[in-house]
């Protein structure tokens, strides 16, 4: 067994951990989108991990990374689209009055 | 202790403390710079764990992105400068028990599952972006393709959803 392996993935565990508290606990959108980032931080040091110490011939693990950064970058753009459109029509981005979007 | 376990070790800490100082922190613009430097150390990390191209690339992309993510920050948030302590949070005691639960589960996943062989060495950085340029023009060339669709795609809903809404016709 690597000590490195279980390093990194004990670090990809704790980073979702704080991610989960941050999209569950936080009432802005902004930061709700801070704890997405933060999870999906923890799978891409997971990924990096297991193509560095389990598969470092193959370049899939890398590119499965790259695909993680690319939901990154659109859940920011999509974020923060919604969040103009809350704050032009009330004001906030807060979500605790965004309640009656459930219908 | 080897070099790389010390890096790896530091790093991830360096990168879990910063994670956890986005919530901790009144402030949102120290919010923002907190989630930069924990991305930054994660860059740093990858770097540690022979991941060149990726180590840059994360740091680069995270650098442009948290610096956008605190523009608009101090742009929607009532309080940006954390003067006010004001509390902005809500269902702790189940955020807190989530959080614990998914890190001791994959704690314990990390520990006991049985991950075979570890490789010794990994491919030199200019071989690993001869592969990762193969692979993406290859076998991945489609899924390649389909994220960058998606990205216009975003681009396009994200422009269309923050644009205002026209009142009445326009001639």
């Amino acid at each position: 067994m690597s000590i490195e392996l279980i390093l990194a993935l004990t670090t990809g565990a704790a980073l979702f951990g704080v991610g989960i508290y941050g999209a569950l606990s936080q009432t802005n959108l902004v930061m709700i989108m801070m704890g997405v980032e933060l999870i999906l931080a923890g799978a891409m040091v997971n990924l990096v991990a297991f193509w560095r110490f389990l598969h470092p011939d193959t370049a899939a693990g890398q590119m499965f990374v790259l695909i993680v950064m690319t939901v990154m970058a659109i859940e920011m753009a999509v974020g923060f689209g919604v969040a103009i459109a809350r704050f032009r029509s009330r004001g906030s981005v807060e979500m605790e009055e965004a309640v009656e979007l459930k219908g | 202790m080897t070099a790389q376990m010390f890096f790896i070790g530091f790093f991830g800490i360096s990168a879990i403390w910063f994670g956890v100082v986005v919530f901790r922190t009144f402030s949102m613009v120290r919010s923002a710079l907190a989630l930069l430097f924990s991305q930054t150390a994660l860059g740093a990390m990858f770097l540690a764990m022979q991941a060149e191209f990726l180590g840059v690339l994360q740091i680069m992309m995270m650098a442009t992105e948290m610096s956008i993510m605190a523009i608009f920050m101090v742009m929607f948030m009532m309080d940006p400068g954390g003067m006010g302590t004001m509390d902005m949070t809500h269902q702790k005691r189940l955020s807190l028990w989530a959080g614990f639960v998914s890190f001791v589960g994959g704690v314990a996943i990390a520990v006991f599952v049985d991950w075979g062989p570890i490789a010794a060495i990994a491919p030199d950085a200019a071989q690993q972006t001869i592969d990762l340029g193969l692979e993406i023009l290859g076998r991945s060339m489609l899924i390649f393709e389909m994220a960058g669709l998606t990205i216009l795609t975003a681009m396009i809903a994200a422009t269309a959803i923050s644009i205002p809404e026209l009142k009445g016709k326009q001639q």
